[in-house]
């Protein structure tokens, strides 16, 4: 008998796994978050989960190279993402994903090589050290975009330049 | 405040928005609308009759379906922004890819919204990458002071 073949995944986890079914109405009102852990984060990815099982929150909870996926109701979700920040806010860091962990559609145990999204997470891992340095030395800068001179005084510095070029 | 971001599926740019107390528009979440309703089953094959048609609000019927597929899809974003961060010159792979003109039209689009915009460069160094973090924060510090000025 394949693994497919057996209810497990339906009996105990509300998201089919795999076996090429899927119902939406699992999803009815639920939202998924990712959390990503940065380098030099003070938590890895097994204390993330441990942390968040112990939150005894009804979510489903992936766990994930790079953290964790969370799927449930948004209070509950918001809830965990929330303490699970706290845990280290500079090194841990949050994504929006329109999947549910393990949607067969997208899930690489069924599709085989990594989702388009993972791509996009790598891509940006590479900043997140930089950006963690930044969050942990806060600072304000000046962000007005200069404004361009006036054609007149463009024609100004022109002609100082070219008579201070002539006098040479 | 709903911030529309650019890669509109930027981790860093949506996290930044959220610790910034505002509410980033990204794509996931619209995403989110179509794979958990019934009629769509086969993502990528995830586009209704009604995606086009919804497209033709921001690119003309000869323009290629494609590109009015997407824009249904960043059209509610682009319709819901109250402000935009816009990263541009990111290298090739990062943000949504596949059609760099339905990429052009969102941000044409954002741009003529008259919304306060940030615009950013992909950062090539550790110092470009701080002092993008110190510009989003700046910006979305100044998006609360609007904030709270128009609510007294």
């Amino acid at each position: 008998m394949l693994k497919n073949d057996k209810d497990i995944d339906t009996e105990f986890c509300h998201i089919p796994m795999g076996d090429g079914t899927y119902h939406d109405s699992n999803q009815k009102g639920k939202i998924t978050r990712m959390i990503i852990l940065g380098p030099g984060c003070a938590v890895s990815s097994k204390e993330l989960l441990n942390f968040l099982h112990l939150l005894e929150l009804p979510i489903n909870i992936r766990l994930t190279c790079y953290g964790a996926n969370l799927n449930g109701t948004p209070e509950h979700v918001m809830e965990a993402v929330q303490k699970a920040r706290a845990i280290d806010p500079s090194h841990i860091f949050i994504k929006f994903r329109g999947f549910p962990p393990g949607d067969p559609r997208r899930c690489r145990a069924k599709r085989g090589g990594a989702r388009e999204g993972f791509h996009q997470i790598e891509a940006e891992y590479k900043l997140l050290q930089d950006v963690s340095y930044a969050l942990e030395h806060p600072k304000h800068i000046d962000i007005t975009v200069p404004e361009k001179i006036s054609v007149d005084e463009f024609i100004e510095v022109v002609n100082s330049v070219d008579a201070e070029t002539n006098k040479k | 405040m709903k911030v529309a971001i650019f890669p509109p599926n930027s981790m860093i740019l949506a996290d930044m928005i959220v610790r910034g107390g505002h509410e980033p528009l990204v794509v996931q979440s619209e995403m989110k609308q179509k794979v958990t309703s019934p009629e769509i089953d086969a993502p990528p094959f995830n586009m209704t009759e009604e995606d086009p048609i919804a497209g033709l609000k921001y690119a003309a019927i000869e323009v290629p379906s494609g590109v009015r597929g997407r824009m249904s899809l960043f059209g509610p974003i682009i319709e819901e922004a109250e402000a935009a961060i816009i990263m541009n010159e990111a290298p090739f792979g990062f943000g949504c890819v596949g059609c760099a003109r339905s990429s052009e039209l969102t941000v044409f689009s954002l741009r003529r919204r008259n919304i306060p915009i940030l615009e950013l460069d992909y950062p090539t160094s550790r110092d470009a990458t701080v002092e993008m973090v110190y510009k989003i924060n700046t910006f979305l510090d100044e998006l609360n002071e609007k904030e709270a000025k128009s609510d007294d």
